[in-house]
Formats: C-alpha cells, structure tokens, sequence
C-alpha cells in the first residue's frame, strides 16, 4: 500500500510486518524515530509484542539476543555510539549464530561528536561477523528489512540493515507497505533449532579450546560466504512477491559501456545515479551500487567490473592511519583478476557534509587529475586545516 | 576421536560425565564404622547404637533382636545395670547422654509383653549338648549364647528357680518379681534344657560332666561368704550382708533392730541399707573406706556401688560415712553396741599395691546395736576342690577359659574380678563363642581388640539441637516401701525421642549431609541400605577428595583416606 | 536380597532434580559448584539459564563437555541480567511458564554487571537472579572486586608495607537492590542449604524481579582448605560478617538469626587472605577491630542476635534427622 511516510516510519511498519515478539529499545539520534513508532505500534495494539524500554544499547542487544535464545523473534536498532557500546554483544550474537535483525541509522563516531551521517559506525563493526545490508533508499530499506528476517533465520546469522541517518531515516517520502499477506507467504513462523527448551535443553556459549577453536572460527567464516547465495535468492523471491526489484548483493546501473565505473553504497548512490543519468551520453560511468559489505561479494564484484579500466569506490568512512574500508576491500579483491581495473579511493560526506550532484563531476576531475590514487577525500576543504602539525 | 564442531558451539547436556575428575584424587572419602562409646563401654557387648537407630525408625521389634543378640536380658538389665555406656555416651558431653538403660528396659518389657521370640534356631535334632552350671547371669546368658549357636544347653541349678543373685539378692524397688520372673520364663522357654535341683558336689561331679559334654560352663557365683573379724572379734548374731538381703527377699522382714551399721561399699551394701530403712530400722549407717562417686573422685576411690542407688539411698536417709573403716568392736557381754571408726582410705605401699591404712587419732565412737559385713563373697568351694587351689576364686583368661583345664570354662562373679549383672552376661556369651570354636576345634575368635571408639571430636555437633533427655517418673520418698518398683520407665514416645536423639556415633545416620553438600555430585543415595550399612555411595568416577563430606558428616562415619 | 546396581544407573535414579551434574571442573570444596547444584535443583526443570563469564560458566562447559542439565546459555561477563530479561521477554509473549534464572558472580553482578542488573530490576521483568558472592575476581586469579570484604587480600589488593588489603568497604548490594523495590530479595549462604532451597523456591513463587545473593567460599583465593568451606561459611554467617536476610519491596521482613555470635577473629583466622591481620602491627590490630565493630554494626542493623533457641537460627536451621527430612 502507498503511503507517505518518513523513512523511520516505514521501518516501524516494516519491522511490525514481520511480527517480531520482542523489541528492545534504546534511543539515539538518528535511530530514535524507529523504536518511537514502533513504541505506538504496540501501545495501540497493532503489534502484539514485548517492548524493552533497556538502560543502554549494550542491554539493547544483549536482550534481543536473550529473546532470540528462548525462541522468539526480536529486533532492536541503534546508530553510532551505540553500536559500538553494543560491540561486545554484536561479536558474540554472531558467534552463536542467532539469527537477529538490527537497524543501524548510520551517523559518523565520537570524537568528534556528531549526530549526522556516515558509515563509520556499521563499518567499525564490519568485522563482528553479521551479514551487513546497505540500503539505497527507504524503499529499498522496508524490502531489506523484511528479506533480513528470511536471510538470518535461514543462514542462522544476525543481519544488520544499514540506512543512512537523517538522509534516510526522516526524510519523507511515498513509500510502498506491503500487505501482510505479503510478507506471511514470505517470511515463515519464526522456528530456531538452538531456542532453550526444558524438553531439549542444550548449553549455549561453551569455552572452546585451541583444539576446536580454528573449526568453529572456521564455519562461522563459511556460513557468511555462502550465504552470497542465500541473500540472491531471497532477493530474487521477493521481487516476485513485491513486484519490485529489490536486493542482491550489489546493483549495476548507469553506461553499461563505459570503462569507467563508480562504485558506492548506501544513500549517496541515488545521488551519484541521478548525476550519471542526467550527463550526456559517452562520457559517463557505470554505476555499482554495492548492497552486501558482509559476506564480501567478491565474486560478484568482479563480474560487474568486467571491462571496465577504471574503478572509482566512493565510500562514506575512513580508516584512520590507513585509509578507506570499502576501498582497501575491493582492491584486494580485484587484485585477483587478470587485467584489474584502475581503482581510486574517495571518501565523502563525513560527518554528514551534504553529497551534492556534483559530487560525479567532482570525482572525475579528480582522478583525471591523479588524485585518489591510494585514498583522498573528495571533499575536503583545505583552507579549514590548522597550519601547525598534525 | 571424530568429534565435531556444534554449530555455535553448543554442547549437549551432562556431557561432563565423560570427564573423570575422580583422577584429581589424592584421597577419597570412605564409610568407616567406629565403635560408638555406648557399644565400647557395655560390659555385655551390646551396640546400643545400633539398636537405638532401630528405635528411631519404630522398628522396635528388631531393635530388640538386636540387642538380645548379645543380652538375652534386657527387661532385667534396663533396671539394674549401672549403664556405662551412658557415662560414655557422647551426647553426655553435649547436653544428657541417652538414657540408654530406659530404652533397653522399654525393649526387654515390650518384648515379654507381645511375647517375640527370641531369633534363634531350634536345635537340630543331632546338636550336640553342652552343660552350664549355674542358673545365675552368666550361666543364663551361657546358655543362650550356645543356643543361638546351634547346642543344646542343658542348664543346671541347684536352687529350684532360675536368677542367682537376681532373684536372691536385688531388691524388688529395683526388679520387681513379676518382671523377673517373666523374662526368665521368657529365656528358658526359647529352648533351654533346665534341671533344678541340681546342686553340683552332691548331686553330680564336675568330673562327670566332663565325661559327658564337650565342653562345661561354670557360673557358680559366689555363695560363700568371706570370714570376717575385727581384731579377731565376730558378734555371736553375726548376720552376714547378703545372706540377711536374701532372707528379706525371701521373707520379707529383717530383725528388729535401731542402729545398724553396716561394712561395705559395694550394691550389697547400698540394697540392704535401703532394705533395713524401708522394714523400718530407725538408723541405718554404711561404713566405706571409699568416697561416693562423684567429680573429682578418683575410680579407685570411688565406692563400687551403682551412683542412682547410692543416691536414691541418701534421699531415703541412709547415712554414709566415707573414708572410714571400723576399728573395734565394742561389746557388752556377747552384743554389740556400738564400733570404733576411724580415717581409713586404700592407699598404695611402697611395692605399689594397695592397702588399707587407718589413720591413728582420728577415733570415734558409733552406737549401734548391730553390725554387718557386706564385704564380698567367695566361691563355695563344693564340687570345684580341684578348680579352687589357687584360692577364692576361679582363675579364667580373658574368654573364661581356666588354664590347665581344656573345654572347661567360667564367668560372673565366681571370676573373682567381676562385679555387675551385665559383665557376668558378657562373660556367658564370650565363654559360648570359645566353647564353640574349642568343640568344632576351629580357630577361635579373634581377640576383640580394643575397637577404636569414636570420639567426641570427630562429631560435627553443627547439625545437632540441643534437648533435654527425660525424666522417668520415680516414686517419692514417702511413697517407698520397699516392695514397689522405684523408678518407672519411659513411654514409647519418650523411647523414641531417645532414638532421635541419639548422635549415631561412628554409623550412618542417613541423614542426607553428604549428599547434599557435595558440590561435585559425587555421593549417590541408595533407597536401600548399602552394603556398608550406609544410604551412599561415593562415585568415585568423579570424587575430587575435597573432604567436605567427611568433615561434615555429623557422626563420624566419613574418614578420608589416602588415594591408593 | 542383594541386588547390585551399577553406578551410572543409580546417578539416574537420584530423587533429586539433577540440573547440574558431575564432571565440572570447579576446584576441590568450591562453594559455587555446591550453590550452583543446589538451585538448580530446588528451580527445577522448566527453567532457562542466563550465566555470566566467571568461574561457574567456564568450569561447567569446556566444549564439547557441559555439567548443565538445564537449557542454559552463557553470552557475556556483563550482560547475565539482561540476557535473562530478553528470555523473560520473550516467554512472556510466548505465554509459556517457562521460568528464567539468570546467575554471576559478585564481579558479574556488583561491578561489570551492575548496570545490567539494576536495570531489569527496574523494569520489573519476572525473573530471579542469583549472585554466587566468593568476593573477588576469582576465576581471572584472585582479583579484588567491590565484594570483597574490608582489609582481605587480593593479587590487586594485596597487603604490603602500605597497605592492609582493601581499603574500601564491602558495596552493600543488598540495599542497593532493595532500593529497587523488588517482591523479594535475600541473601543465604552454602552453609545453610535448606535455606537456599527455600529462598529460591520463595523467589521463583514471586510474580516480578528477585534478587539472591549468596555466601560462597573459594579455598582457592580464601586460602583455606576445601574440605572446610561450610565451616568457613557458617562462620561468616556466626560471626554477623554476613547477615542471612530477606526483604520484601525494600523492608527487612526475616532474618536468620544469630544465636551466639562469634568473634570475626574465629572466621578470619581460617583463611590466608587475612592473615596479614595477624602479624604484630597496630594496623592490623586496628583492622581486625574495625571488622569486629563491622560485624556488630550488621548484628544490630539487622537484629541478628537471636535473644534465645530458635529452630531456625544460626545453630539449629541444618540440624539433621536419620532419613534425611530437612525442612526445605
């Protein structure tokens, strides 16, 4: 159903359409929106559920994980600071392989203090071993959310769905709710083999010694690459139910001939595709926008970059002492090709410095001038930097 | 080994019985039966702590075969014997001791009244037959003892009743006739041959016993009395203790005297004191040359006499003079009328043996128109010439054997080192247990070590209430005559609360400690009894040796010993 | 009849609810293993586990071995008690029975854990947690943590030159919690397990947050022998260092009490950790006077001193009968 809706709002509703039975709930900017809708949701009824008003974002997840445990479906959200104070948690959701979704409204790190948007946050705990999902708008946020729950419950790996704060999250806009029936033919009752149960009770979160622990690192490695598969296949189902494309791992739009390609993720590639579309003909980019950041997509990624000379990442975090995340990634994984594209390196928007259309002209100008060649900033502005030393 | 990671890294339930923490063990705990105090002390050898957990569980019954395993004569026992076993009772040092003998009574009286049979076999009609001689305690328990062995007891006595000096001489305030006489019948209706009339010397020898049987019991007693004089001078009437206790029992009156001073500190002594002031003799004085029992008073001083009687005594208004001895005699014509006492205590000479020795200018005059000696009895020699060279008495080893004269045995007071009911009852049953092994010609018994009792400080008194132990009715000065029994026993509720509150020294007392403080799982209860006697096993798969077990348990019964 | 029953089936026969089970790694005498069983066992069956790092978790489940009966899940050192609120959460909607128990250390419970616990005690989740108190860091070598009493010795506070052991005080988690208002919260010790068995049965009975602490001694960092550790706790409990109470929306309404208390010196002479206060040094005389004046000020705070015989006081509450009948 059509409606217009702010992108937490369609969240709220998208989360609600999955029926989770318990929701924990810690408020932080841009996030907070979310858990406010979904708060009303359950007072008035519309979705039969436990809230958890928690003290911190590290009981937010430490009691949907409990949730999932005994065997229901749960679902918390967070941004920033609170997915970091949530680190020690994340790691250990996935390590016991509970499927569970979380929202991150994507805003930039302290220090220094910032409400706005970037990715450092998610791309922080890149490492946790949960699937990470990129949304591009809100649409595409509501249908992720709702593919998150299939995509985890079956690989039995937590799914986090990352939407950029503020540009996202309270922007406004129609947006298409699916119906419930939609999402019933879709999303099965939640079953998890390892709830706690009186009848069959296991014990969870052992201590693994030296001798086993290499196996168990191991298949938890494994369970995130195969599930490049499971998270197509869910994609692909649901664009038949939703009559949308919606998903895969990464999207590949804009000149298909060109042998320049752009490849970005989450909110700013709407930005970048509107740019390649409006520049004339002939001297434009193929435009990659990468959805799965975990598992890497790899082989994917160098399927979209066939023929192209040169890649140009554009990405929303920094590695401070190293350089761009996204970037590095890429180019270790096209490393591996036989005739790898010319691949430069921008970060922009940090902080949540606004993506203007420009951005494209930019970035050409800027690597036609041998910038980005290791990693730059796109949009730094010079004349703000202190003279004295670092 | 083949095993394979759990996704996430679960693990099944109870997995952890597949490690063997039994092999951290330096030592491990073991069930360890120690003589309880009550079962080392008793003359007679009963396990009181055994029978008392019996009690406990309302198993009367078997509580009672219990007991008769060792003492065919509880109802008598439980009020005459001076019970050391409750002057060793562990719980003595908490609060009271048990009263052990109240129980033993309720026992010996329950049985005779719902008439339980003794548990032992009918003879086969081949047993062999074995003589006692001697229907006293220890000819009594002799017999029994073979009995229950599997012999055929023919029992001689030269009276024609049953009982000795049970019957003859202890006072019916403290054994009533009908309770005697029942248990008695009780006894030898278990299937003892009994001959009354059978006096020993005239109506048949030892040496055709000997003849005759395999092996020969004697429990003659004591039926003589010692000479007695002082300074060579014996009163014409002289009466000597026992033999007027037994003539009061008998007729049921003594004399008619004012002041009677009677010589002696043993039971004979105290029952005849006690007797002479029920029949009414106005004065009735003991002269001891040892202390009454009490703390602070030595056992060599201390007089012989059972403390309750000594007690009960005084209550009465027999007066003792302690640490005195008699002198003189004064007489007027051929009577008495009154001794000389003087400071007189046993002390030991210079060889180390111990003498009288009165004390010069500490004299004193006493009036009194009678004197008796209460001194001791010796054996009449009658029919045991051959056995009596050594002197007064017979001379046994520690199993009753007499040396020189194989199959021949003895017990009870004609030992000459005994004194008490309840040793001559001991001494039937370990002369049974020797004649056995001497008839079958198999090895003996072994020596009953002294067993290691389990002391005070191995119980963890941490699980034990405090409460009192209760007092049986017993009949006011005014209302004692003599006739009526004294002291009243316990009800059945009482017995049993003795029972709970009996420690279990030395024994399980299934009382769950170790099971439920073990904190690895490693002591496993049994509905039944195990074949330790315990309710536990200790798994030792899994047994660390912490020792928590042990020093928990509140009876002693856990003891930690190294790993072998 | 004799009948012969091998061992294993016998451990199957037990007339105990066995939740926790042999072959733990838990050090000889450990009074958290012995706490840990018998909750378990009064809980019963339908119960799930949450259990914060510590000793407790890491010697019960060394993979693929895990002593645990009951479905039981270990996440983190600081979020047991909101581990345990999600499951309460999530049972809840499930309209299921199912009871949660979530359990830690003193560590898990008055410092890392603090946050969590007081949280899920604020939003009135129905579930009991249970703290195993052995009074520092044990399971990372005998560290000091906020429950570790007054002037013992740790790795972290250890007695020297300067100092006597802690400085600081034992935190008073007990009133911390009762400032929550919970239905129930209570302290026990492992020398007094009929107790536990009844705390944690009372708990269970109680529809919202319940909090135990209880008193477990580790020979190990204590420095006593395992086979003492009831003793050791029984003392404790004896001497007013650890008051045995319970309260009901904040307000005292029992105690255990104390019949004959006894002088600290008797407890704290029985463990290494205090040996310090022994030596002849004015200090340490000072420092055995201010646990003395301690233990007083917890006799009178909680009116522990028993004023006669009580069935169930510090003397008598483990008295024990032949067959095993105790009163919880």
């Amino acid at each position: 159903m059509q409606q217009a809706l702010e992108g937490s709002q369609a969240i709220a509703r998208a989360v609600a359409l999955c029926r989770p039975q318990v929701i924990s709930a810690y408020p932080i900017t841009p996030q907070t929106h979310i858990v406010e809708n979904l708060s009303k949701l359950v007072a008035d009824g519309a979705l039969n559920a436990e809230l958890v008003s928690v003290e911190s974002e590290f009981s937010a997840a430490s009691v949907a994980l409990g949730a999932v445990a005994a065997g229901s479906r749960a679902y918390t959200a967070t941004s920033s600071q609170g997915l970091l104070l949530m680190a020690e948690v994340l790691f250990n959701i996935a390590g016991l392989r509970v499927p569970l979704v979380m929202t991150c409204a994507n805003r930039a790190l302290s220090a220094p203090l910032s409400i706005w948007n970037d990715q450092q946050d998610s791309m922080a705990v890149r490492d946790a071993g949960w699937v990470q999902l990129y949304c591009t708008d809100n649409q595409d946020a509501i249908d992720t959310t709702i593919q998150a729950y299939r995509i985890a419950e079956e690989t039995e790996l937590p799914v986090m769905v990352c939407m950029d704060g503020f540009t996202l999250t309270h922007t406004l806009e129609v947006l298409d709710i699916p119906e419930q029936a939609q999402v019933e033919a879709f999303l099965p009752p939640f079953k998890f083999a390892r709830s706690l149960d009186p009848d069959k009770p296991i014990s969870v979160g052992t201590l693994v010694t030296p001798e086993f622990f290499t196996e168990a690192r191991y298949t938890h490695h494994q369970a995130l690459l195969r599930a490049t598969q499971v998270i197509r296949d869910v994609s692909q189902e649901w664009s038949a139910i939703s009559g949308r494309r919606s998903g895969g791992l990464l999207t590949v739009s804009g000149d298909a001939t060109a042998d320049t390609g752009v490849l970005t993720i989450g909110a700013i590639a709407g930005t970048l595709e509107e740019a390649i579309d409006a520049h004339p003909p002939g001297n434009t980019a193929r435009l990659i926008k990468l959805r799965a950041f975990r598992p890497f997509p790899e082989q994917a990624l160098r399927e979209a970059c066939a023929g192209l000379k040169r890649l140009v990442v554009l990405e929303r975090a920094l590695s401070p002492g190293a350089g761009g995340i996204v970037g590095a990634e890429v180019r270790a994984a096209l490393s591996h090709l036989e005739d790898p594209p010319e691949v430069f390196n921008f970060s922009v928007g940090l902080g949540g410095r606004d993506v203007p259309l420009e951005t494209f002209e930019n970035l050409l100008a800027a690597i036609d001038k041998g910038s980005g060649h290791d990693f730059a900033l796109l949009d730094l502005q010079p004349d703000k930097l202190p003279a004295e030393a670092w | 080994m083949g095993l394979k990671i759990t996704r996430g890294s679960y693990a099944e339930p109870g997995t952890s019985l597949a490690f063997d923490t039994g092999s951290w063990r330096v030592q491990r705990p073991v069930h360890r039966h120690v003589t309880a105090p009550c079962h080392g002390a008793c003359p007679a050898g009963e396990d009181a702590q055994a029978y008392l957990a019996l009690v406990e569980q309302e198993r009367y019954r078997e509580a009672w075969e219990t007991l008769v395993s060792k003492n065919p004569l509880p109802a008598i026992t439980g009020r005459v014997c001076h019970h050391p076993c409750e002057t060793a009772c562990n719980r003595g040092q908490y609060d009271e001791p048990i009263a052990i003998h109240a129980v033993e009574r309720h026992l010996g009286d329950t049985a005779i009244a719902e008439a339980w049979d003794y548990p032992i076999p009918r003879p086969a009609g081949d047993a062999t037959a074995v003589a006692v001689v001697g229907a006293g305690p220890a000819g009594l328990a002799a017999a029994y003892h073979l009995r229950r062995l599997g012999y055929r007891a023919q029992l001689f006595e030269a009276l024609p009743e049953a009982g000795g000096l049970l019957r003859s001489a202890i006072p019916p305030y403290r054994l009533p006739q009908p309770v005697l006489q029942a248990e008695i019948e009780h006894l030898l209706a278990s299937g003892i041959e009994f001959h009354p009339g059978q006096r020993l010397g005239r109506d048949f020898s030892l040496q055709e016993l000997r003849a005759q049987y395999p092996a020969v019991f004697l429990g003659p007693g004591t039926q003589r009395s010692r000479d007695w004089a002082i300074d060579s001078v014996t009163p014409r009437d002289l009466h000597v203790g026992l033999h007027l206790l037994k003539e009061w029992m008998d007729v049921g009156s003594v004399p008619d005297w004012e002041r009677v001073a009677i010589v002696g500190a043993g039971n004979t002594a105290i029952d005849l004191a006690r007797v002479l002031k029920f029949s009414g003799v106005p004065e009735v004085h003991i002269i001891s040359h040892k202390a009454i029992p009490g703390p602070g008073i030595p056992p060599e001083d201390s007089m012989p006499a059972i403390l309750r009687e000594i007690e009960q005594g005084l209550d009465e208004g027999v007066k003792i003079h302690e640490h005195r001895g008699v002198q003189r005699l004064i007489l007027r014509g051929e009577k008495v009328v009154a001794v000389e006492l003087v400071h007189m205590k046993k002390l030991a000479n210079a060889a180390g043996r111990l003498q009288r020795v009165a004390f010069e200018g500490t004299e004193s005059l006493l009036e009194v128109d009678q004197v008796i000696p209460a001194i001791g009895q010796i054996v009449e020699s009658e029919g045991l010439e051959a056995l009596l060279e050594q002197g007064d008495y017979l001379q046994a080893d520690a199993w009753g054997r007499i040396s020189g004269h194989p199959g021949v045995l003895t017990g009870g007071d004609a030992r000459g080192d005994r004194g008490t009911v309840t040793e001559a009852i001991g001494d039937g049953r370990r002369a049974a247990d020797v004649m056995d092994a001497f008839i079958r010609a198999t090895a003996e018994p072994a020596q009953s070590e002294v067993e290691q009792i389990l002391t005070y400080d191995h119980l963890n008194l941490n699980y034990f209430a405090p409460e009192p132990r209760p007092a049986a009715p017993t009949l006011v000065v005014p209302q004692r005559d003599g006739a009526k029994e004294i002291d009243g026993g316990l009800t059945t509720q009482q017995v049993l609360g003795e029972g709970h509150r009996c420690f279990s020294c030395g024994n399980c007392l299934a009382c769950d400690n170790c099971w439920t403080l073990c904190p690895d799982v490693a002591v496993l209860k049994t509905r039944d009894v195990a074949a330790d006697g315990s309710h536990y096993v200790f798994d030792y798969g899994y047994c660390k040796g912490c020792g928590l077990c042990a020093h928990e348990c509140p009876t002693g019964y856990i003891a930690m010993q190294e790993e072998p | 009849m004799d009948t012969v029953i091998p061992v294993e089936e016998l451990r199957r026969q037990q007339s105990r609810f066995s939740g926790f089970e042999a072959g733990h790694r838990a050090c000889l005498g450990c009074g958290e293993a012995l706490a840990a069983r018998l909750v378990t066992e009064a809980a019963g069956p339908d119960v799930i586990y949450a259990n914060a790092t510590g000793c407790l978790e890491v010697f019960t489940t060394a993979w693929p071995d895990s002593a645990w009966r009951v479905p039981w899940m270990h996440s983190l050192f600081a979020n047991a008690a909101a581990i345990g609120a999600g499951m309460e959460a999530a049972l809840k909607v499930q309209g299921k029975p199912t009871q949660v128990i979530a359990m830690g250390g003193d560590g898990g419970t008055f410092d890392i854990g603090f946050q969590a616990l007081s949280g899920a005690l604020e939003r009135g989740h129905n579930m009991l947690y249970v703290c195993y108190d052995n009074e520092a860091y044990m399971n990372t070598g005998i560290q000091r943590s906020s429950s570790m009493p007054h002037a013992a010795a740790t790795t972290t506070s250890p007695a020297g030159r300067e100092r006597m052991g802690k400085r600081h005080l034992k935190k008073d988690i007990v009133s911390i919690v009762a400032a929550h208002h919970i239905p129930y919260a209570a302290t026990a010790s492992v020398a007094y397990p009929s107790d536990i068995h009844k705390k944690v049965r009372r708990a269970m009975a109680v529809d919202g947050p319940a909090f135990l602490h209880i008193h477990t001694p580790c020979p190990l960092g204590w420095g006593h022998d395992g086979a003492i550790t009831i003793e050791v706790a029984r003392l404790a409990v004896q001497t007013g260092l650890f008051p045995v109470i319970e309260l009901e929306r904040g307000n005292l309404v029992d105690v255990l009490p104390v019949r004959r208390p006894r002088p600290v010196k008797d407890y704290l002479e029985r463990q290494t950790r205090f040996r310090h206060l022994f030596t002849d040094d004015a200090r340490a005389r000072e420092e055995l006077e201010h646990l003395q004046a301690i233990a007083d000020h917890n006799i009178d705070r909680y009116r522990l001193e028993a004023g006669g015989t009580d069935i169930c006081d510090s003397d008598s509450a483990d008295t024990v009968r032949r067959g095993g009948a105790r009163w919880a």
